[in-house]
């Protein structure tokens, strides 16, 4: 007899334990204001980006197409993976000394790791991440940048 | 016992073949004669008042002339550690005396030695490679390893491993059953793969053949300034990856004897938490995914993103997290972080009852996970099974308590356990966690102080010389770093010491005599990161 | 009244005798229900996926297909174009002959029991006066199928796959044909036609309360386990077996897989429509005559896929919200609980037909 109560209890508790779960999902069901799926493209103007996602590498310049960059190559030489190339060329400037300053700043998107140590130890500030996501591309070598625009030139120090 | 008098002990034990190890060191050391190695050890785990029976890491180390091996030993009855250091004579044909008839977990490690450093050890049960194949030349993490080793596209034979010619000749060879669960399966969560042979639908053996991601971080670390090295062990078990680059940096912290701001200690507990919460919800998804539960995986995985998008806005990332530099955090956190923490704490509380009756409660999932895979507080300990699986048997294995760091020891929150072991103990024991960790954060999240939130650094680190050990509390258990430095700003040898690996070892254990639904079930409440095995 | 199809149908024959010889008749006519047949088949079974994936997204607090077409409406077509263009590998080591037959067998089976439904009065293609019995006989084929494919497929997971399968079928055929009986004993008749044609002042849920209730939710298990459906999928377990026994199928061979396990499970909620709650009967509830009369403009074709859609829908209720049994546990609920509690409802329900205690 007491075999058969806790066959018979046992085989309500399971019953009522696969309502309840039946009932979570169905709430769900029936609440479609819930459901959390952003759709991509569609939702890019209201997209929430935060500011400090490390999208990939850039330099700002301001409206006189200057930068802050020195070509000192801290950043180089803490990058963990060779992301960065800081290539210089010497330039005279008007007192006639020569003074090294930056040629090419190359960055490789496809070998970062965004631990973001460059950012954090250049001197000078003049590199920062971008919270731009959207970095495909179709050949790997798209993913090779030059981060200083053409013709542009370090910012004087104010 | 104190330090000195459990030296004494162990110098009158074995005379003349014992030394007290001069380093700089984090626990007592000692030198010990290779001969003497493993009487000494079954000495120390049998002996009462000394009572070894954790071992806390197994490590190989290239001392140049000849081959280290490195046993941190701890009590969990008295809590103390030691750590016996021992040298092969010669680096040709290195060999040790196996200690894995001590401590089972000691099995795993030992192939690991063997298949990095190339050391021998006998009377081991089964002294295979385990993370490179048959073939592979070299030693890698030798410091004279120059051995390439090409890459062959002809398939190797699955017969031909050496593994599996040994679980085939168990029985006559066409009556065993053996099956490939992965490299490629969707329960293995990643690339894991287990050669099982199979009695109808149960499993008889089990074998783990790991190495399918095994990237050599510890000796690319070798190479790498201590900055650098904080954002590899983010690729490690990457769902701790916070937790992760802590352990580095406590390390870097304590040789150099650094004070934390108290600002930065709040923050990375704080973090700390959030990272277990968002590993253990992850747990919750997958477990349920394994025993086809499907809709698990949406609504952890909706409360997840919260989490996911709390890390984004003070970090700028969501899993690699790199967030912790030597010496503090590297930036300081976002306005909005407080009031979103608080925002998550509430709806998570709302959420967790809703994932009890949704699958806790369910009588199929009780059925398949109640006394399924029990581990036993003995075997926990011996095979090193630490964290929430260790904790669901039973053994009082949290870091965060034994050794606290932050502002661990400040807070209020009780330690999760369950003495069942089987597969439901560790599935609650996760669950316990999310609220004990919620909880903790409570505490915290309104007490930040004002402050720097990193202490001053050089910009090249140079940690002097000497060993240092540190252990932190990931969401899968006990992770240790091991650290010898010889002054330079290079580590001269990092060990990590994954609780992934060791609890890999139990798998076999486990599994024997059940089913194979059952064996998903357990590697699933095992919670494996398979690049925390591999690293 | 409720319209009548074989009055369409006997009209149609009608007009072919009075053009063609009886034997070209009845070929045109075999092959007219044939292509209604196949046609109602691919659109069911393109309706029913769309609707798992929009129901279980809809669980899973997601959106579901919404790329192709207006509410993902088209990503049907694209994905039975996809599955048309994919090419057919045969892995090597299978046995050719086995491999290709059996995605065929088991949507053989679909199709078989497929044709003996009551869609409305008058519209099915076959109404054996044995109508139960031969759903009963052909439903059982699809296993051969899946053992076939699973053993022919020369692979480890998809034996494993098979022989669960098997193991699970023949199990759940035993509650089947038990609440099969029960009903038919309450009906008096094999007949599907027949049985909803009793149930036209009352379906049998009600009408045989308790046992019939009982019968329902036994009925509802078992087809499911029957259709290999979860939370009852372990053929399939993609968590332990990848795909179970379909694991080396590719392309169309895998489509017919695919879509008879949709149509296994209409089916089976077809039938548990037609048993339990009237077919195509509308709702009639004893002497409302004006509700009764309204009931009856909705059409007999509409009450019958409402109420197995309705089914259908609980069914996938019940697979996205369980977790999967273990294979012990599967045949401990056939054996210790559904089929004791079948036989004893069986016994429950001749004595209240004996003594007349239902309505």
């Amino acid at each position: 007899m007491r075999g058969l109560k806790k066959y018979l209890s046992g085989l309500f508790q399971g019953v009522r334990s696969l309502l309840q779960g039946m009932s979570v999902t169905g709430y769900h069901f029936f609440h479609p204001r819930e459901i959390v799926t952003q759709q991509y493209p569609e939702n890019r103007a209201t997209l929430e980006i935060f500011e400090r996602s490390k999208g990939e590498l850039t330099m700002p310049h301001n409206e006189l197409n200057e930068h802050k960059c020195t070509a000192c190559g801290i950043c180089q030489m803490v990058c963990p993976n060779g992301t960065i190339t800081v290539l210089s060329k010497t330039e005279q400037n008007e007192d006639g000394k020569s003074k090294k300053v930056l040629d090419r700043y190359i960055y490789r998107l496809d070998q970062c790791t965004f631990c973001a140590l460059c950012v954090k130890n250049c001197p000078s500030d003049a590199i920062t991440f971008a919270p731009t996501f959207e970095n495909a591309v179709y050949t790997r070598a798209l993913l090779t940048k030059q981060l200083n625009k053409e013709g542009s030139k370090l910012q004087k120090k104010s | 016992m104190t330090d000195q008098a459990l030296l004494d002990k162990v110098l009158a034990f074995a005379p003349g073949k014992v030394a007290v190890e001069e380093y700089v060191n984090t626990y007592p050391a000692l030198r010990v004669e290779a001969d003497a190695l493993h009487d000494l050890a079954r000495f120390l785990k049998e002996n009462e008042e000394t009572d070894f029976d954790y071992l806390m890491c197994l490590s190989g180390v290239d001392w140049g002339a000849n081959l280290g091996v490195v046993y941190h030993l701890r009590s969990t009855r008295h809590g103390h550690v030691l750590v016996l250091k021992t040298q092969t004579p010669e680096r040709i044909t290195p060999t040790i005396d196996t200690i894995s008839d001590l401590w089972v977990g000691a099995e795993f490690h030992e192939r690991e030695v063997y298949d990095m450093f190339g050391i021998r050890f006998t009377n081991h049960p089964d002294m295979r490679r385990i993370f490179m194949s048959d073939k592979w030349m070299g030693f890698p993490l030798r410091k004279d390893y120059q051995a390439s080793n090409p890459l062959h596209l002809e398939t190797e034979g699955a017969y031909e491993d050496e593994g599996i010619r040994k679980l085939a000749s168990g029985k006559g060879k066409d009556e065993t059953f053996i099956i490939n669960f992965g490299p490629q399966h969707p329960s293995t969560h990643g690339v894991l793969r287990l050669v099982i042979t199979l009695e109808g639908e149960n499993v008889d053996q089990v074998q783990p053949h790991c190495g399918y991601i095994h990237r050599g971080i510890e000796k690319m670390c070798e190479h790498l300034t201590y900055q650098q090295i904080v954002h590899l062990t983010d690729r490690m078990d990457y769902l701790s990856a916070h937790i992760n680059n802590e352990a580095v940096c406590l390390c870097v912290e304590k040789a150099l004897q650094v004070e934390v701001p108290l600002r930065a200690q709040y923050i990375r507990t704080i973090m700390d938490e959030l990272t277990r919460v968002a590993s253990h919800l992850l747990f919750w998804t997958s477990f349920g995914m394994d025993l086809g539960a499907t809709t698990c995986f949406f609504y952890s995985m909706r409360e997840r993103d919260h989490i996911l998008d709390i890390f984004e806005e003070t970090c700028g990332a969501r899993l690699v997290l790199s967030y912790v530099c030597p010496g503090g955090v590297m930036y300081d956190l976002h306005p909005n972080f407080q009031r979103r923490v608080k925002d998550f704490i509430r709806e998570m509380r709302r959420r967790l009852p809703e994932y009890h009756r949704l699958l806790s409660g369910n009588v199929i999932f009780q059925g398949r996970s109640r006394n399924i895979g029990v581990l036993s507080h003995e075997n926990a300990v011996s095979f090193g099974v630490t964290g929430p699986s260790g904790r669901a048997s039973g053994w009082h294995c949290d870091v965060r308590k034994q050794d606290p760091y932050h502002v661990y020891s400040q807070v209020d929150f009780q330690e999760a356990i369950r003495t069942e072991g089987d597969v439901f103990a560790r599935y609650m024991l996760r669950m316990d966690e999310l609220e004990t960790s919620l909880n903790i954060i409570e505490q915290l999240i309104d007490q930040i102080p004002s402050g720097d939130y990193a202490a001053k650094m050089k910009p090249v680190i140079r940690v002097p010389e000497g060993e240092y050990y540190q252990r932190v509390e990931t969401a899968r258990g006990d992770l240790g770093v091991w650290l010898v430095s010889q002054g330079d700003k290079f580590p001269y040898r990092l060990k990590f010491r994954s609780p992934g690996f060791s609890t890999l070892a139990a798998l076999p254990h486990l599994c024997h005599g059940f089913k194979i639904a059952d064996l998903i079930a357990i590697s699933g409440s095992l919670d494996f990161v398979i690049p925390d095995i591999d690293r | 009244m409720i319209y009548d199809f074989s009055k369409l149908t006997s009209s149609l024959d009608q007009l072919l005798l009075s053009v063609l010889p009886p034997f070209w008749v009845l070929l045109v006519e075999a092959l007219l229900v044939l292509i209604a047949g196949l046609a109602a088949f691919a659109v069911l079974g393109m309706i029913l996926v769309y609707m798992e994936r929009k129901v279980c997204a809809f669980f899973q607090v997601r959106l579901g297909p919404n790329r192709v077409g207006k509410w993902g409406t088209l990503q049907l077509i694209a994905d039975m174009l996809k599955l048309l263009t994919k090419e057919l590998v045969t892995p090597r080591g299978v046995d050719v002959l086995l491999y290709n037959v059996a995605p065929f067998i088991i949507i053989m089976a679909a199709f078989l029991s497929f044709g003996a439904l009551p869609f409305a009065r008058g519209l099915h293609a076959i109404d054996f006066n044995i109508g139960v019995f031969y759903l009963m006989a052909v439903s059982s084929l699809a296993v051969l199928g899946i053992l076939l494919g699973g053993w022919a497929s020369n692979n480890k997971y998809t034996v494993i796959g098979a022989m669960r399968s098997g193991a699970q079928v023949v199990s759940y055929e035993l509650s089947v044909g038990l609440t099969y009986i029960t009903m038919v004993a309450f009906a008096g008749t094999m007949q599907l036609s027949g049985i909803v044609e009793a149930q036209a002042d009352g379906w049998f849920l009600f009408k045989g309360h308790l046992p019939a209730l009982i019968a329902f939710v036994v009925f509802l298990i078992a087809s499911t386990a029957e259709a290999n459906r979860g939370p009852f999928d372990l053929a399939e377990a993609e968590s332990e077996l990848i795909a179970g026994y379909h694991t080396e199928y590719s392309g169309l061979r895998f489509a017919f897989f695919y879509l008879a396990e949709y149509l296994n499970m209409f089916i089976g909620a077809a039938i548990a429509a037609t048993l339990f709650l009237g077919g195509w009967m509308p709702l009639h509830i004893g002497s409302w005559e004006a509700f009764n009369a309204v009931m009856d403009f909705i059409p007999p074709i509409v009450w019958f896929f409402g109420k197995t859609f309705l089914l259908v829908w609980v069914t996938m209720w019940f697979k996205w919200t369980f977790p999967r049994l273990r294979i012990d546990q599967l045949l401990t609920l056939e054996w210790k609980y559904l089929m004791p509690v079948s036989f004893f409802n069986l016994l429950l329900m001749t004595v209240i037909i004996l003594l007349g205690w239902h309505f």
